[in-house]
């Protein structure tokens, strides 16, 4: 009877949901927005030092957005490395030894690494860009640390964490650069634009590889027991 | 000057969470008490600065709204900026000493911290409705590793429980968002607030606000959403709780709070108002009845959070449809309510903290005869009590003073008897713990005894508490400082 109750309930609510996000959209698409963002962009695109708007609005427009999310990333990262119990890579439980997957490989890694360095350079005149590139580059690692590749760099050691800071302490050091040189944070030099957007970009697709490679690496769970609150008690 | 101070508040946190990360954890506390020490002054010096100056616009990138993020540098913002500032260093502090530097995942600690504390300040200072989610996901994220640090089963478990209910509330709010920016094209909360008051097609607009509040109000655990919470905050190390508890549960109010009084007033309605209002007395009641009952100390206190935290919704009854004169009395209340609960919570957690190590176990009838071997931290225990239950001096007691007046005065006399109720109860709940622990009868004499620093930490938030109810004036001056600069 509960039981029935509650399921009646949560479909109400998720019928009562949908409905009433059914009517807005409708509402809304059917209105015309007040302010022409996508035309302000296009006359702003000169500016900005690409030719694609996708990567002037992540780079240039709204890059603290895009600061703060890759430190989003970088905190995925740490939490995921912080439950790490990797004494080992060589754990024969991660390693499959399936010639398909060998085979594969040698096609695919070559060929993904390509897409990857295609993927970032892209971005700047059509979809493309570091997260795309980046995805693509840890898709190539996972596929090598499945084959067993050794991949010592993915210790949770310095190399890891440097791994995981560049492409965020390289951003950020151009911002607080244009801080002090120019009038606000974030603010590129005009003349520097398109160079300093090519190089965060490429320091982003790495560290967002390593971000992604990392969470997969360090999956398994720490089951060391530590009291409650009695650190030193 | 200012432009310096505010890329120095960006700038520093992020700065330390790379380099702490680094480093190991005794490295990355000195580094850490340098970059508290810069924190802190750069904070005093931009509240300084917005006390005499006045507000202002920060364009990042150089961009205007909206193509690019404005930030938001009001009284309201550099005092939280300041509070954040205040009680993130006393954590910070705590944490070097009371962690443990030999276990190796303690070191992740501090680049968690430092991010933590720059999504605090996205928060605060975020005029655009994506930038701010941008932030709630850092802070999110962070509180989550924070209180997953170590990756134990129970601490997991409570941090996966934590990260649902932050995600589906940030997936409400981004919906809301999407359907806003659909509507009118801009992101920028002062676009839009003009937009609407101007008349912008708003009966459509109910459902998008409605989904942004719901989303929110999850995440600052909102009866009857709360589940997540007490789990979460009892089971984090106590620096971690305290900084939970004290910060991050008000920043997703405080956007909540800001969408309200922004666009409340023309999309929201009586209906709504107050029924956030009820929810919020209903988690008054039941948070502290809840928190009488637990036995475990830092579940009393975790309960207690999510009893201070119904207070706060009071806000929204009593500032929809009522004069000017009485909405800013609100307005102020609520404010004093987040920074002096900020201030006694995190007093609380850490004095908390402090007992539990000396006694060994978490539960409230182990606290026996601990009133003789660590009489300090158990006077901050109360002094943060004292504040929580609203009696005079207190940070506490000006808050309910002033919510007392705002109920009066828009005839909503109904919420007297929870601002009453809830003191009451608190009082309860806060005598509990000290009944168990002057109870002499105990075979332990087994006491460890934390270090010094780590007692008077929380004395410090205690005292600020306490005396914050009488320099409520300049406080409240410099948080009321009306925004001209809105909407231009």
């Amino acid at each position: 009877m509960m039981r029935f109750f509650s399921v009646t309930v949560l479909a109400a609510a998720c019928l009562a949901f949908a409905g009433a996000l059914m009517v807005t959209v409708w509402h809304i698409s059917g209105t015309q927005a007040p302010v022409d963002l996508p035309g302000l962009l296009v006359e702003n695109l000169e500016a900005s030092g690409v030719e694609h708007p996708i990567t002037a609005v992540l780079l240039n427009f709204r890059s603290y957005d895009t600061l703060l999310e890759i430190g989003v990333l970088v905190i995925a990262g740490i939490a995921g490395i912080s439950m790490a119990k990797t004494t080992s890579l060589e754990d024969p439980l991660l390693r499959t030894s399936d010639s398909l997957l060998y085979a594969l490989q040698r096609w695919f890694v070559p060929l993904m690494l390509v897409l990857a360095g295609y993927l970032l350079w892209a971005g700047s005149d059509r979809p493309g860009g570091a997260f795309q590139a980046g995805a693509v580059l840890a898709a190539s690692g996972v596929l090598m640390r499945l084959g067993g590749t050794p991949m010592e760099f993915l210790r949770p050691g310095v190399l890891l964490r440097l791994g995981l800071a560049l492409g965020f302490s390289v951003f950020l050091l151009v911002a607080v650069a244009s801080a002090l040189a120019g009038d606000a944070f974030l603010a590129y030099p005009k003349a520097f634009n398109k160079p300093l957007i090519l190089v965060i970009e490429t320091v982003l697709t790495f560290s967002i590889a390593m971000v992604l490679l990392a969470l997969f690496v360090s999956a398994p769970v720490n089951d060391a027991v530590e009291p409650e609150e009695r650190e030193r008690g | 000057m200012t432009l310096w101070l505010m890329a120095g508040l960006l700038f520093t946190p992020l700065a330390w969470a790379v380099l702490t990360l680094l480093l190991d954890f005794s490295k990355g506390r000195v580094v850490t008490w340098l970059g508290i020490l810069v924190q802190v002054l750069v904070s005093l010096g931009l509240w300084a600065a917005v006390a005499s100056d006045g507000e202002f616009l920060y364009l990042l990138g150089g961009w205007q709204a909206p193509m690019g993020i404005e930030l938001r540098v009001d009284g309201l913002a550099v005092t939280f900026v300041l509070l954040t500032a205040l009680v993130a260093a006393a954590c910070g502090w705590h944490a070097s000493i009371y962690l443990d530097p030999d276990k190796p995942w303690n070191r992740y600690f501090w680049p968690l911290f430092w991010f933590l504390w720059a999504g605090l300040n996205a928060v605060w200072l975020g005029g655009d409705l994506f930038n701010v989610y941008v932030g709630l996901e850092l802070i999110s994220l962070a509180a989550v590793g924070l209180v997953a640090l170590g990756g134990q089963a129970d601490a997991l478990r409570a941090a996966i429980r934590y990260l649902m209910a932050a995600l589906l509330g940030s997936l409400a709010y981004l919906l809301g968002v999407a359907l806003i920016y659909g509507q009118f094209g801009t992101l920028s909360l002062a676009g839009v607030t003009d937009l609407v008051s101007n008349g912008g097609a708003q009966s459509n607009l109910t459902f998008p606000l409605i989904l942004m509040l719901l989303g929110l109000a999850l995440k600052t655990a909102l009866f009857p959403m709360h589940g997540w919470l007490p789990p979460a905050h009892g089971i984090a190390k106590s620096p971690v709780s305290a900084l939970l508890s004290a910060l991050v549960v008000k920043a997703s109010f405080y956007i909540a709070a800001r969408l309200w009084l922004d666009l409340g007033g023309d999309l929201g309605g009586y209906a709504l108002a107050q029924l956030i209002g009820v929810l919020g007395s209903l988690a008054v009641i039941w948070g502290s009845w809840l928190a009488f009952r637990q036995a475990k100390l830092k579940q009393v206190v975790a309960y207690s959070s999510v009893a201070q935290i119904g207070y706060l919704f009071l806000l929204f009854p009593l500032t929809w449809g009522v004069t000017d004169a009485i909405s800013q009395q609100a307005q102020q209340g609520i404010t004093l309510q987040v920074v002096s609960h900020a201030l006694a919570k995190a007093a609380m957690f850490l004095a908390a903290g402090n007992l539990i190590m000396s006694v060994g176990s978490n539960r409230v009838d182990a606290l026996a005869g601990v009133s003789r071997f660590l009489p300090f931290s158990l006077f901050s225990f109360g002094l943060a009590g004292v504040s929580l239950m609203g009696l005079p001096p207190t940070g506490g007691f000006a808050a309910k003073w002033l919510l007392l007046q705002a109920s009066l005065a828009s005839g909503q006399w109904w919420w007297l008897g929870v601002l009453l109720a809830g003191g009451l109860l608190s009082a309860a709940y806060v005598f509990r713990v000290y009944r168990a622990s002057f109870i002499e009868a105990t075979d332990t004499d087994q006491f460890y005894h934390p270090s010094r620093s780590l007692e008077v930490i929380p004395m410090i938030l205690a005292l600020l508490s306490l005396g914050l109810g009488l320099v409520a004036e300049p406080v409240l001056s410099v948080m009321s400082l009306p925004f001209e600069g809105a909407g231009s």
